[in-house]
């Protein structure tokens, strides 16, 4: 029996049985559902990062900070030591001094170190608005950032500042295209002042050049003003010169020559005792919980499908012997034991396809339904947070037709050892 | 030419053993109608199985056209079951979910009939039982006689030049029994094809050619062969 022919045989036996094989199908389609669900989901959340990630660093720029203390012996004293500073979580954390940043300008295929100044300041204002807190970063041309108003190209002036949405309507700008060209106040205090004196504070008056927008990918624009890295420095050294921790920094960014070197720096850096990293080390992290998270989905996907083997064996064995004479028969005319086992392996790999085909085609349905939904909940923007590749769908139902054949094997080799005469004798 | 030689067939083991053939032997020209007649449990059944292949007896050959059968290998057997054999059962063994086209279809597809020439031949077969018209019908939409018409249609659309029709009628009324006989017998008189009827119907056997009468695994008596082949008989 042509191959072809045995196919659309088992097609139609199947379609006699329309409920059996759909309820089985159904079994196949739930782990399929799953599967293609979490494929789409680590697609789309890899995509999401590795946008938030291109977004935000840079491949040529590594962020540097000392290698955090292990062991919990009190050092003894050096001059530089005097530098450690309260971490977040109450440990000691080691600063990078200004004499760590010369050293590391000097590892070969090292273009600039930037420290990160994050000056601590006051509150910005317009004229005739109120005080709001502030929060400053430095503004770095490699960084992708979606403007509401205004655009920065290349490098930020020193007087210009890079505005939030949020801060543009608060500061009074209706719109954000309001915003530009006007005059913005920060204010910031001296911190080495003496008691004795008043303590002194500054205003530093910027230019708004653009209004940043919220956006799925850019994390830092969404809370913080951005400022050109001199004006950074320019209110840093203001703000803490004649303190005990000026000139000492958490992070520094490395800049290097080239993307390929940022890994070779990275090495060199660690051996002389920092923490470095690059962009594709953030990346790797956040993935890691991205795939963690998918490994459990699709391994209750493939439970799912080890369930309904059991389903299509329970079936194919049920429809064997409700087709005893049909099987005889087809003996009868000459139809060789193969070709029936053929037959019943074809009906299992039509259960497969079923099943993929329901289970993947719901999955991408209420994934394409659902993917604005989950956007606008996660307030993501237009950022599709599931992805369905055509490819994986057909790796699915074609993995999944190949499972059924193999669940359908014992019953095919019933069928095909059934004795026709057996088979025939209806009395 | 079938040769039929020393065929003997026990079932069970030892002490156990049931002889339901014993050194049966006969010849059949190609062409003969036959009938097979004896009490249910003869053995008739069983010497049918076994000249068409179905059944292995442990002694004996079976030889059609020169080639014994029974020394084939099973893929052969099959293939040479689908060219050159049909059956028609008592209980029709139709598939009644499936389209008369469907049940017709099914010896042409086993024996790998190119797509192209299956249609006409299915239609020329269902035309030969006088039932064109249901062509697209369900099987289980047929009557009772219908069905075993389909049988026949199904039985002869591949032109096997050996027809085994176990009990065709058994399961009909006189009348739709004769036209099913009608059908079996022209065939067989077309194509000079051998039809070999097993039955416990008297005049259904009185129409064949020869007939051979199975008692207990033995052959009680043959009519209709020539002397030669019965000399071998006994």
């Amino acid at each position: 029996m042509k191959i072809a022919d045995t196919i659309r045989r088992a097609g139609r036996s199947l379609r006699q049985a329309k409920a059996r094989t759909l309820l089985t199908s159904l079994a196949i389609g739930v782990g399929a559902f799953t599967i293609t669900l979490s494929l789409a989901g680590g697609q789309g959340g890899r995509d999401y990062t590795d946008a938030i990630v291109k977004a935000n660093t840079d491949v040529k720029e590594l962020s540097v900070a000392k290698k955090a203390q292990t062991s919990t012996a009190i050092q003894e004293y050096t001059t530089n030591a005097t530098s450690t500073t309260s971490g977040p979580f109450g440990g000691k954390v080691e600063t990078i001094s200004n004499a760590d940043i010369a050293d590391i300008e000097k590892i070969a295929g090292v273009e600039s170190v930037t420290p990160n100044y994050a000056p601590a300041v006051n509150y910005v204002t317009t004229p005739g608005q109120k005080k709001y807190v502030a929060t400053l970063s430095t503004y770095s041309p490699s960084v992708t950032l979606d403007y509401a108003a205004g655009s920065v190209n290349g490098a930020l002036a020193d007087n210009e500042i890079v505005l939030t949405q949020d801060y543009a309507s608060t500061l009074g700008f209706a719109q954000p295209a309001d915003a530009i060209g006007k005059t913005v106040m920060i204010n910031a205090t001296k911190l080495s002042t003496s008691f004795a004196a008043m303590p002194s504070a500054q205003d530093f008056t910027f230019t708004v050049k653009a209004v940043s927008s919220k956006s799925g990918l850019a994390f830092r624009s969404q809370s913080s003003m951005l400022i050109s890295s001199n004006e950074s420095k320019t209110i840093y050294t203001y703000v803490n010169e004649g303190t005990s921790v000026y000139g000492k920094f958490l992070l520094a960014s490395v800049r290097v020559s080239d993307a390929n070197k940022a890994g070779d720096v990275k090495t060199i850096l660690e051996g002389k005792g920092y923490d470095a990293q690059t962009a594709a080390d953030v990346l790797g992290t956040i993935n890691t919980f991205i795939n963690v998270l998918l490994g459990i989905l699709l391994g209750f996907g493939f439970l799912a499908v080890l369930t309904s083997i059991f389903g299509i064996i329970n079936t194919q064995y049920i429809s064997v012997l409700e087709r005893t004479q049909q099987i005889g028969l087809m003996k009868a005319l000459g139809m060789s034991g193969r070709d029936v086992g053929r037959l019943f392996k074809y009906e299992a790999a039509w259960v497969g396809f079923l099943g993929g085909a329901i289970g993947s085609g719901s999955a991408f349905v209420i994934g394409t339904v659902a993917n604005p939904l989950i956007s606008k909940a996660l307030d993501i923007g237009d950022i599709s947070l599931l992805k369905f590749a055509p490819l994986q769908i057909a790796i699915v139902i074609i993995g999944l037709i190949l499972i059924s054949v193999g669940a359908g094997i014992l019953p095919a080799r019933k069928a095909s050892r059934l004795d026709p005469i057996e088979a025939l004798r209806t009395e | 030419m079938i040769e039929i030689k020393g065929i003997t067939k026990t079932y069970g083991k030892k002490q156990n053993a049931f002889l339901a053939l014993d050194n049966i032997s006969f010849d059949i020209p190609d062409g003969t109608t036959i009938a097979i007649i004896g009490k249910s449990g003869s053995g008739k059944s069983t010497l049918m199985h076994a000249m068409s292949g179905l059944d292995r007896p442990e002694l004996g050959e079976v030889i059609i056209d020169g080639e014994n059968i029974l020394t084939l290998k099973q893929r052969k057997v099959d293939a040479f079951r689908a060219s050159k054999m049909s059956f028609i059962f008592q209980s029709f063994f139709i598939q009644p979910n499936e389209t008369c086209y469907d049940n017709v279809v099914l010896p042409l597809e086993i024996a790998e009939v190119p797509r192209a020439d299956r249609r006409a031949k299915v239609e020329a077969a269902l035309s030969a039982v006088e039932l064109t018209d249901k062509i697209r019908v369900k099987a289980a939409n047929l009557s009772g006689g219908q069905k075993q018409r389909l049988a026949v249609a199904r039985a002869i659309v591949n032109e096997p030049k050996i027809l085994f029709a176990d009990e065709p009628t058994g399961n009909l009324d006189s009348v739709t029994g004769e036209v099913v006989e009608s059908f079996l017998f022209d065939y067989s008189k077309k194509r000079q094809a051998t039809l070999i009827v097993v039955t416990h119907d008297p005049d259904l056997a009185a129409k064949c050619d020869a007939q051979i009468e199975i008692v207990d695994g033995k052959i009680a008596s043959i009519k209709g062969l020539t002397q030669s082949t019965l000399g071998k008989a006994e």
